[in-house]
């Protein structure tokens, strides 16, 4: 079986068709799974109560946030080295789901803040560079449907994403480098986690959801490019895959 | 099993208020998405099937521009 042949975006059109119930129906049972836990299973915080609850889609919406960045930068930049339509398209169809996630992200961040710190929102290291992050989604989206011809919006895009995504590891050690009014991470790789059980599995259930749902999401968007692109050759493998 | 109540200890609008917004964010990605697909099925069904089979087949090959 040749794998290579699925790199052309309407070989790949029906496959991502057969994926997506793959990814929908997990992702809707797990949002309902990881929202039981964290508001009926997971105790109140002992300082903050009840409203670090809001940690439940906020820390999955801006891991989401950064992880999609840096996913729709190495497609555009394998798009724009190989000249492969299949990657630029998934680069452009991540871009909305990533800037939703970064929307989310800021929004309950500053619904957390206004309790927390007593304010909506500060010019910290970590909250502005998230910001920044979602100004250069905003500009990917932008200056792709700001140029008519798919292929230089596409190369336009991979040179923006790939000077972005040096925000990222800014975003993610800010904590770290600045002294900011943001907590640190609660969650390291190698290191023991400094939150109950039942808080960690209510967060980890509810990334995994966000996760499945990004998939199902940019394939369905990516199957709407295809089309938009080229909608004779997809046509043509839709019958014939 | 915890039942929490609604008024969350009295911090229900922010609790309720990030969760709304988030809902309302995921439900304009899907509805956006469906009426892009909607639109997109509606042009292709309306125009001609008329483009040669060798064509879609040499467009449906290709890989790169």
């Amino acid at each position: 079986m040749n794998i290579y042949k699925y790199a052309s975006p309407a070989m790949f059109y029906p496959v991502a068709g057969k994926m997506i119930p793959w990814f929908a129906i997990p992702a809707a049972l797990l949002f309902a799974v990881g929202l039981f836990v964290g508001f009926f299973i997971a105790p109140p915080d002992f300082q903050q109560r009840e409203v670090y609850r809001i940690i439940f889609i906020h820390v999955p919406a801006a891991w989401m946030g950064m992880f999609l960045y840096v996913l729709m930068a190495i497609y555009a930049g394998v798009g724009w080295a190989f000249n492969a339509r299949l990657s630029s398209m998934m680069a452009s169809s991540l871009a909305i789901t990533g800037a939703m996630f970064t929307a989310i992200s800021l929004v309950t961040g500053a619904f957390w803040g206004k309790p927390t710190w007593g304010t909506w929102w500060v010019w910290d290291a970590r909250m502005t560079s998230t910001l920044i992050l979602m100004f250069l989604y905003i500009g990917f989206i932008s200056l792709q449907a700001a140029i008519d011809d798919p292929r230089r919006a596409d190369r336009a895009g991979a040179v923006l994403a790939l000077v972005g995504v040096i925000n990222v590891p800014i975003i993610y050690f800010s904590v770290q480098w600045w002294n900011t009014l943001h907590q640190g991470a609660t969650i390291r790789i190698l290191q023991k986690p400094t939150i109950r059980g039942s808080m960690l599995a209510a967060l980890l259930i509810m990334l995994a959801a966000c996760w499945l749902y990004s998939v199902a999401v940019v394939l369905i968007r990516l199957r709407c490019i295809i089309l938009e692109r080229e909608q004779n050759a997809a046509r043509f493998a839709e019958v014939h895959v | 099993m915890n039942w929490p109540d609604l008024s969350m200890s009295g911090q229900g609008f922010y609790i309720w208020g990030a969760y709304a917004f988030s809902l309302i964010a995921i439900v304009w990605e899907l509805v956006s998405l469906r009426q892009r697909k909607r639109a997109l099925l509606q042009q292709q069904s309306s125009e001609s099937d008329s483009v040669p089979a060798s064509v879609l087949r040499r467009s449906a090959n290709e890989t790169s521009s």
